[in-house]
């Protein structure tokens, strides 16, 4: 990939260059949604259900003093139910009806007002009356299959939506257990979490009456998708739909589809014939946007009295929320598909229920599912290392599968591809042991380490493998890498940036395969008219392999026709040229060579090219990656723990992880230093709360509590790069990494320094008071 | 989320004040730091028809000591009395307890008189207040009287402020001979408090002559601990007394639970907190 | 005496340009920078003052501009980050942040300036900027190690110059 770039010029990929988008981002240039503004906006404000349960059986407005109101009826009459994406096997429903009076959760959008400010549509909502016939609700996923719970869907007769097993067959696996030495079996618990980016939802939407386009400036990861999506609602066409995503301010996942309400802001400017924006509140947030986890994992690891694995399988209790959101079940499922983790079993599987709740959809987030499976996996693992007076680091090296093993089909059908898992474990292992632990005099304070190591599943796609699992987004992504007349490079793709820095990544590749500077790269993102089409837009762990395998190929494919004009130009081979410095030369003599704008301002004239050569300096190709890409890593935590408060400190922590080819490293730290962030949330913090009837209690950030700067520590990051083989550049992902495994590092911490409480550390938030109630019952609280 | 609509007026004397509170009563609400009021505006649970802001109002900031009391202007602001050495010098504890409040950019605009008067139950300041059975002084048309903390400060968010009042200082009578200190248990820097403890202590000649103990954060107001600090009295501050005292406290009151934290273990934080507390006076050199 | 009103003109200082509207009450400091003066550097993220993403200076000291009315900032000095540098021309704070890659999506990242900015102006130590000042602001993207990183970078280079 780097073959025909001078020698002497240091490589781009690798190189922890400045990102290109800072300078705006630092001095609040920007273009989020709500910067955006055009003449004649008005401001809308959604209308929801402040009950769990019930129907609407009225709604009435009257003489509003806003410029428009919009109620479910209207709503259900001009849209087309909003098609899921991810449908699981016998999945019953497969769209959601706008306008639905049915009121499922709280939160459930049921109309819009639009006026002159924002204040002045919640003005004119509050003139709205809506009655609600209240029926009882649940929100807990067990409760909600009991014989005598509130259903959701009557005509269904359960609130179970989704009931399938994945991996070996059930019968196979239970022989395996049957006849296991050995098997850790545990109930453990993963809460329902709230992706909380920064940036809530939004969107501007523009109804051109003349030409009869809509225009919809939005905060999304997505902007394809969510065009189709849009365009098959509102019965549009797709060309009558552009979407633009400017800058985003946090997806996670939060923002990776359309959502009803937005379809509303959508309809009311369409209705209105000038612009309307509407930006979510956070305290609206809480209810509106997708939660997710929310899982009940009854599991177990089957071994040899010696702890060599021999199954694994867990039964997934998860809550799907009100109904299916756009990935329903999808990460219940990866939890079973990744249970394995990086270690050889001969059985593994899981058993997949999804249950209807009176609650928030649940949906994607940083992790999707595997986070929950290494919550499971790891725990089981320090809990077998604990029963059977092995040392956990020792337990997970004696089953990981070795390099040479690799490719391995696992018994969950992910085929990994390439790496060292134990070079993660030892790696971390030897980091630990430089460390001196803090000694306390208080003896009521307890220190201890704990590991967690997993493979990652990155990269979603190939576009076969998704239509077999019903994941219902192509898997491939397009780039369009093209030098202008002036020399410079306009490189276009169908990712889309929201912190992750894909701008410059994908700049520094194309520069780098092109020999120019990173200066004369331009990369565009996020506008519907202008990017290839992207079925899937920036999600799991996608971006940089996927998108950036099509940049790596395009822009090799350019340089070699650059270098084919040049050679023609010349009077070379193409063997013997170089790019050097913005110019084509031959090899060891600078002096002959023609400048990139020369050739570039030629070859567009359609002068002086060779005999089939077309002007055209632009490629696009479309990477359809033969697999999902594997990345690893191992994480360990050093935490304290205060006996007398059950308050923890995490006080060191450390991640060895392989990602394949890091192209700059300071942006691949950076995500990972923010997903551990978020994953030390997910251990001590968050925890999205219901009443049992569906009231939620979680709707500021001071009742859902994310992690400050003083609870992060500064972490130690270590890697090496196995290169993906089957991606062009060889990266793999790296996005979600951090939050995957922070959350069991860290609980196999608190179970190592207490370890009176370990067969206790089964779900998470292990906040204070939790923490306290574990070492209470434990008979840990002196006096 | 944006307010509902009202009317607004920047009073500028005090005069000014009492006026629109008597024109508008119930229906005015006093504007301070405003950190605590305009969240409420913003999420429409606050709807006044007036609000008065106070912030022009001159004469309401200042921290002195009169008569043995510190005396703090309703409008100081929180970052003035974490530094000031007045508050240093006399009163540590209070200074402590209000860096406790949030995070520098909140303690910017929070007013002491506004903290203690919105009577969050899991506010530091009403239990420094109760600490040293403080008062506050309320002032209308019809006169300026002084309500001491057990009667200003009545339940969750209510205080006994009739409507046409206002507060205009914070009394704190300074002890001598005593040391106060305040020590609090939260889930992360600057939240509120799970539990809080301000305890003062007189000891002469290495003995308790007296010692006063509230707790914030654990039910509706603040709760003071007489029996635990009654225990103390005649009594050497030494570890089987700390011991004793800690345990007293876990089970002289009940607490409050919530999602965040059970009643057990607040009460388990409030004796915790109290040998926290009282082995740092211990240690203290007579 | 005043009576009461629902529309006030106000008279500030905005990045040391001086300002003059007409404003209802009810509007929000941060409302008010943004959407009447087209100062949409300042982030609104909860409204209701715990995320710090809003916070400006007001008269040198950080505050949260979601808890302020505008018309309470009538007669004051406000200070945003457009005041602070421009994209051909950082300031020195920015240049550490963007030299030790202390943001990711961005979103929260003037709140975080305008409060460093203010805080070292009044003195504050990089220990307490790093500790007491950050944790008064939501990141959910970077896990704050490199925004302490650039803190200190920041520092360093105000000491050498």
């Amino acid at each position: 990939m780097t073959a025909s770039i001078d020698a002497q010029r240091p490589s781009l990929v690798g190189s922890s260059v400045r990102r290109v988008n800072d300078p705006r981002l630092l001095t609040g240039s920007g273009r989020f949604v709500d910067d955006i503004s055009l003449p004649g906006t008005l401001h809308a404000f959604i209308l929801r259900s402040t009950v769990a349960h019930g129907r609407l059986i009225s709604f009435e407005f009257g003489e509003s003093p806003a410029d428009l109101v919009l109620g479910p009826d209207d709503i259900a009459a001009s849209t087309e139910p909003l098609p899921f994406v991810w449908i699981a096997p016998d999945q019953q429903h497969l769209d959601l009806p706008m306008g639905d009076k049915t009121v499922r959760y709280v939160g459930q959008p049921l109309g819009i007002t639009v006026a002159r400010t924002r204040a002045e549509a919640e003005d004119a909502a509050e003139l709205v009356e809506m009655t609600i016939d209240q029926f009882p609700g649940v929100a807990d996923s067990l409760a909600a299959l009991e014989a005598d719970a509130p259903l959701l869907y009557p005509e269904h007769g359960s609130n179970l939506a989704v009931d399938f097993n994945i991996g070996d067959d059930s019968d196979v696996l239970e022989a395996a257990m049957a006849a296991a030495p050995i098997i850790v079996s545990r109930r453990l618990r993963i809460p329902r979490i709230a992706p909380s980016p920064m940036e809530t939802r939004g969107l501007l939407a523009e109804w051109n009456v003349g030409t009869e386009k809509l225009t919809v400036w939005m905060s999304t990861q997505t902007p394809h998708h969510v065009r189709d999506q849009l365009a098959h609602v509102l019965r549009l066409r797709t060309d009558q739909v552009r979407i633009i995503s400017g800058d985003v301010g946090g997806g996670f996942g939060a923002k990776e589809h359309l959502y009803p309400d937005e379809v509303m802001v959508c309809l009311a400017s369409i209705r209105l014939g000038v612009p309307v924006k509407w930006v979510e509140d956070r305290n609206e947030h809480f209810t509106a946007t997708c939660h997710a986890r929310d899982a009940v994992h009854d599991a177990r690891l089957a071994m040899t009295e010696d702890g060599v694995f021999l199954a694994i399988h867990t039964k997934v209790t998860g809550n799907l929320g009100a109904h299916f959101s756009n990935v329903g079940s999808g990460p219940f499922r990866v939890s079973g598909l990744m249970l394995p983790g990086p270690y050889r079993v001969v059985n593994a599987g899981a058993k997949i229920s999804g249950v209807f709740t009176n609650t928030t959809p649940t949906g994607a987030y940083r992790g999707f599912g595997m986070q929950e499976a290494a919550w499971v996996r790891e725990r089981l693992v320090d809990e077998a290392a604990r029963e059977l007076g092995i040392d956990p680091l020792e337990l997970r090296l004696r089953n990981v599968i070795s390099s040479e093993e690799l490719p391995r089909l696992t018994p969950t059908f992910q085929e990994y591809d390439s790496g060292d898992y134990g070079r993660s474990l030892t790696m971390v292992r030897d980091r630990v042991r430089e460390h001196v632990p803090l000694v306390d005099a208080n003896p009521r304070i307890r220190r201890g380490i704990g590991f967690a190591t997993h493979v990652e599943f990155t990269g979603l796609g190939p576009s076969v493998m998704q239509e077999i699992v019903g994941f219902r987004l192509g898997g491939y992504e397009t780039a369009i890498v093209r030098m202008e007349p002036d020399g410079s490079v306009y490189v276009s793709s169908g990712v889309m940036g929201m912190g992750q820095g894909i701008e410059t990544t994908l700049a520094q590749l194309a520069a780098d395969c092109l020999g120019v500077d990173m200066g004369r790269v331009s990369v565009h993102l996020g506008d519907t008219a202008q990017a290839p089409y992207s079925a899937a837009g920036s999600i799991a762990s996608r971006s940089m392999t996927v998108g950036g395998g099509a940049v790596v190929t395009a822009a090799n494919t350019l340089r070699e026709k650059i270098l084919r004009i040049a050679a023609h130009r010349l009077e070379a081979s193409a063997q013997d040229l170089v790019i050097t410095e913005g110019r084509v030369c031959i090899k060891g003599d600078s002096s002959a060579g023609i400048s990139l704008e020369e050739l570039a301002e030629y070859s567009w004239l359609g002068w002086k090219l060779p005999e089939g050569e077309t002007p055209d300096l632009e490629v696009k190709f479309v990477h359809d990656p033969s697999n999902i890409s594997y990345p690893y890593a191992t994480h360990a935590a050093a935490v304290a723990v205060d006996l007398d408060t059950g308050q923890i400190q995490i006080e060191r922590y450390w991640v060895a992880h392989d990602s394949g080819v890091v192209v700059n490293p300071r942006i691949v730290d950076g995500q990972i230093a923010g997903g551990v962030a978020q994953g030390l949330g997910i251990a001590l913090f968050e925890k999205v709360l219901y009443e049992e009837n569906g009231q939620p209690n979680s709707t500021t950030f001071l009742d859902y509590l994310i992690p400050l700067a003083s609870d992060v520590p500064d972490m130690v990051m270590d890697h090496f790069e196995t290169p993906a083989p089957h991606i062009p550049g060889g990266m793999k992902g790296v996005g979600e990494g951090g939050t995957i495994v922070a959350p069991v590092a860290i609980g196999n911490a608190i179970a190592a320094a207490v370890p009176e409480i370990a067969g206790l550390i089964l779900e998470t938030p292990l906040s204070p008071g939790r923490l306290w109630e574990l070492l209470r019952i434990s008979g840990l609280i002196n006096e | 989320m944006r307010p509902g609509a009202f009317r607004y007026v920047s009073a500028r004397s005090l005069d000014e004040v009492f006026e629109n509170l008597s024109d508008f009563g119930d229906e005015a609400t006093l504007l301070a730091g405003g950190q605590s009021l305009i969240p409420l505006m913003n999420l429409r649970l606050a709807r006044p028809e007036v609000v008065i802001d106070l912030n022009r109002v001159p004469g309401l900031a200042g921290i002195d000591l009169v008569g043995g009391e510190l005396r703090i202007g309703a409008m100081t602001r929180a970052v003035d009395v974490v530094t000031h050495a007045t508050v240093t010098g006399s009163l540590p504890a209070l200074s402590r307890a209000t860096a406790f409040i949030g995070h520098p950019q909140i303690r910017n605009r929070t007013t002491i008189g506004g903290n203690i008067s919105h009577a969050d139950p899991s506010s530091e300041l009403p239990g420094v207040l109760a600490a040293l059975e403080g008062s506050v002084t309320l002032r209308s048309i019809r006169g300026e009287r002084s309500v001491g903390w057990n009667d200003f400060i009545v339940s969750t968010f209510t205080n006994s402020r009739t409507a046409d009042e206002l507060v205009v200082d914070v009394r704190f009578p300074l002890r001598t001979g005593w040391t106060f200190a305040y020590d609090e248990v939260a889930p992360r820097h600057g939240d509120y408090p799970l539990a809080g403890i301000c305890a003062g202590v007189q000891i002469i000649d290495g003995v308790v002559r007296d010692m006063r103990i509230v707790a914030v954060g654990v039910s509706d107001r603040p709760v003071v601990l007489s029996e635990v600090a009654q225990a103390s009295i005649g009594r050497e501050l030494d570890e089987a007394l700390i011991m004793q005292l800690s345990k007293m406290g876990r089970e002289e009151f009940r607490a409050n639970g919530d999602a965040h934290a059970s009643s057990e273990y607040r009460k388990w934080l409030v004796g915790t907190l109290i040998k926290r507390i009282l082995g740092n006076f211990a240690l203290e050199p007579r | 005496m005043n009576a009461p009103q629902t529309v006030m003109a106000i008279r500030l200082l905005v990045n040391g340009v001086q300002v003059e509207r007409e404003v209802e009450v009810r509007t929000l400091l941060s409302t008010f920078l943004r959407d009447d003066l087209g100062l949409t550097g300042t982030h609104v993220a909860c409204e209701h003052g715990v995320c710090g993403s809003c916070t400006i200076l007001v008269d040198s000291q950080p505050v949260r501009s979601c808890l302020l009315l505008a018309v309470q900032a009538d007669g004051t000095n406000v200070e945003t980050v457009e005041g602070l540098g421009s994209v051909g021309s950082l300031s020195p704070l920015q240049n550490a942040m963007w030299r030790e890659h202390g943001l990711q999506c961005g979103f929260c990242t003037p709140g975080i300036l305008m409060s460093i900015e203010g805080e070292a102006r009044s003195g504050a130590s990089a220990e307490a900027i790093c500790d007491e000042v950050l944790s008064g602001h939501l990141c959910r993207c970077t896990g704050y190690q490199n925004i302490r990183t650039a803190i200190h970078a920041y520092f360093a280079t105000k000491d050498e110059s």
